[in-house]
């Protein structure tokens, strides 16, 4: 088996962070947006566990992943009978990242939409409106920057995952190798030239994204001002 | 026919409004923090806390006792706050639009910018709007959602004794067009007298005065230390002009307003006329220049800080200055005296 090429790992991480991404915005606006507008001791207890990902080591996430998907485990025994396969699969390692930079879009997205004024939420209700679509006709439009800052923070975070993929997806090369994977295994095998190719990859990848998310939050602090 | 039996516990005082209103025009009186805001947004259904029963010509939005509490999307209940609260994010379109159904026909919308006359704002966002404008903005938004109930929260900047930005001539075109039962909020008796059939004012929660503007004007200069009193006009404004002056007719009572003026003649035009602007002497005026002096008879005095607010009858009309206690105290200025008054030409300032 030929080693896969470099705009081919590149592709295939970039595929797996965008599908992660996708699927983790509804749900998180959706908790966001909770934990943003909704009272209750309950929030803490949301907010520490959602937040767990961001402190524990990234292998021990992963390893709790593991151990529920495994084929005995509870979610693994329900895949099973589905004939989804997950573990050691692009889908292991879209999950790691879902899982990871969960917390990272979350929290821009829920100060965002803690600034929106809940009095004109009251006046799109007023106005004729039901509180979903309000949230879609009011609260989105005005908390947008926010939600996209949050949204390049989880994507860029699930650009560069590591230690929960490499446990629930192994480094395997063409299947679930990713860009931080791959740099891991060239430098390992002495390819450190190879390596340094793939970072130079990462770092204009990673200036691009900071780069726009700065320019977001810049403009969001300079409206704010006016 | 508005009946309020509006409770709602407050920081500082529990919310207890009860009154039965026979008219659709309602102002509603009474200093700052006297629970005024708080009892509109309890009838557009935006404080959870409220109880009791709300019913607009026999249609109930509220009625803690047989379990009803519509949402506030379904009141159908028109707000326009003090700050107009418009969307950042939608243009002055965007906001008359907000509150209309995809169906909803255009003629609502074209009715509410024509009434508010906010046609070449249409393409402006809020942050380039003046504070009478977005106000203006609010209640097209409002109306265009065909409201069965309009709840207007005057700006705090319309009691300096200004015109711009005032409300006033809108609403009272809103009220001339389209006949919707509104309660506006004003610390402006005269505003109130204007366009109100019938007035309540609140102290600390509760409904200390109800009745007819006129009556309530007493009460508003004891409870409001921030009341104004402007004299509102309304009458025919004539195209003719003499020795300068343009002739306004109220009634019998012609008076002399502004030259400028008479080059936009109305049948239905309505002055301001600020309470310091009128001079009252008890003594026959000869040799004033002010082109307006009418003889008249004071009906009350109402004290208020260092200000007598004194109410005159005069040409057939009811007329409020704004005199020093120390003045009305020289002058003997009690009810029964006879007096003159006089008003200049330029303090007569069209609202419209």
């Amino acid at each position: 088996m030929t080693a896969p090429s470099d705009l081919s790992i590149f592709l295939l991480t970039l595929r797996v962070a965008a599908i992660a991404t996708l699927v983790i915005l509804p749900f998180g606006l959706w908790v966001a947006w909770l934990l943003a507008r909704r009272e209750g001791g309950w929030r803490t207890l949301l907010e520490t566990l959602l937040s767990l990902p961001l402190v524990l080591p990234p292998t021990a996430v992963g390893l709790l992943l593991l151990e529920a998907l495994r084929r005995s485990g509870p979610l693994g025994r329900l895949l099973d009978a589905l004939g989804v396969e997950v573990l050691f699969t692009w889908k292991a390692v879209a999950l790691a990242t879902a899982v990871m930079s969960f917390p990272l879009l979350v929290r821009p997205a829920r100060t965002a939409f803690e600034e929106v004024d809940p009095r004109l939420l009251a006046m799109g209700r007023s106005l004729g409106s039901k509180p979903a679509a309000v949230f879609r006709r009011v609260a989105l439009p005005l908390a947008w920057r926010g939600i996209l800052a949050g949204t390049l923070l989880a994507f860029s975070r699930a650009l560069g995952e590591f230690g929960a993929t490499i446990m629930i997806a192994g480094n395997i090369p063409g299947r679930t190798q990713t860009m931080a994977l791959a740099i891991f295994q060239r430098t390992h095998i002495g390819q450190d030239d190879a390596a340094l190719r793939l970072v130079g990859v990462t770092v204009v990848l990673a200036f691009a994204i900071v780069w726009t998310s700065e320019i977001l939050t810049r403009r969001r602090t300079r409206k704010t001002a006016a | 026919m508005i009946e309020l039996d509006v409770r709602l516990p407050l920081a500082r005082f529990p919310l207890r409004v009860e009154a039965k209103l026979p008219s659709d025009a309602v102002a509603v009186l009474g200093p700052s923090g006297s629970g005024k805001t708080s009892l509109l947004e309890s009838i557009a259904g935006l404080r959870r806390g409220a109880a009791g029963r709300i019913a607009i010509r026999g249609e109930r939005v509220l009625d803690s006792s047989a379990g009803l509490n519509l949402p506030p999307e379904r009141r159908r209940i028109g707000y326009v706050p003090q700050d107009a609260l418009l969307f950042p994010h939608l243009d002055v379109r965007g906001n008359v639009r907000f509150g209309m159904t995809r169906h909803g026909s255009d003629a609502a919308f074209v009715e509410a910018v024509a009434i508010l006359e906010i046609e070449p704002l249409l393409d402006q966002f809020p942050a380039t709007l003046s504070g009478g404008e977005r106000q203006r903005v609010a209640l097209a938004r409002a109306i265009a959602t065909t409201p069965r109930l309009l709840l207007l929260d005057e700006p705090l900047a319309a009691v300096d004794p200004g015109l711009r930005g005032r409300i006033l001539p809108y609403l009272l075109r809103v009220r001339e067009a389209l006949g919707i039962p509104f309660l506006y909020v004003t610390h402006n008796a005269g505003e109130a007298r204007a366009v109100a059939d019938a007035a309540l004012v609140l102290r600390e929660g509760s409904v200390v005065f109800a009745g007819t503007p006129e009556a309530a004007l007493a009460a508003m200069g004891r409870e409001d230390p921030e009341a104004r009193f402007d004299n509102i006009l309304a009458g025919r404004l004539d195209e003719a002009r003499a020795g300068g002056a343009g002739s306004f007719r109220v009634g019998d009572l012609e008076l002399a307003v502004p030259g400028e003026d008479a080059d936009h003649p109305a049948a239905a035009a309505v002055y301001c006329v600020a309470p310091e602007d009128v001079l009252v002497s008890t003594h026959p005026l000869e040799g004033v220049s002010a082109r307006n002096v009418l003889s008249g008879r004071v009906t009350a005095v109402d004290p208020s800080g260092a200000n007598a607010w004194t109410r005159i009858a005069a040409g057939g009309l009811e007329w409020t200055a704004r005199v020093t206690r120390a003045a009305a105290e020289e002058l003997g200025l009690v009810p029964g005296v006879d007096v003159w008054i006089a008003v200049k030409t330029h303090a007569f300032r069209r609202l419209r």
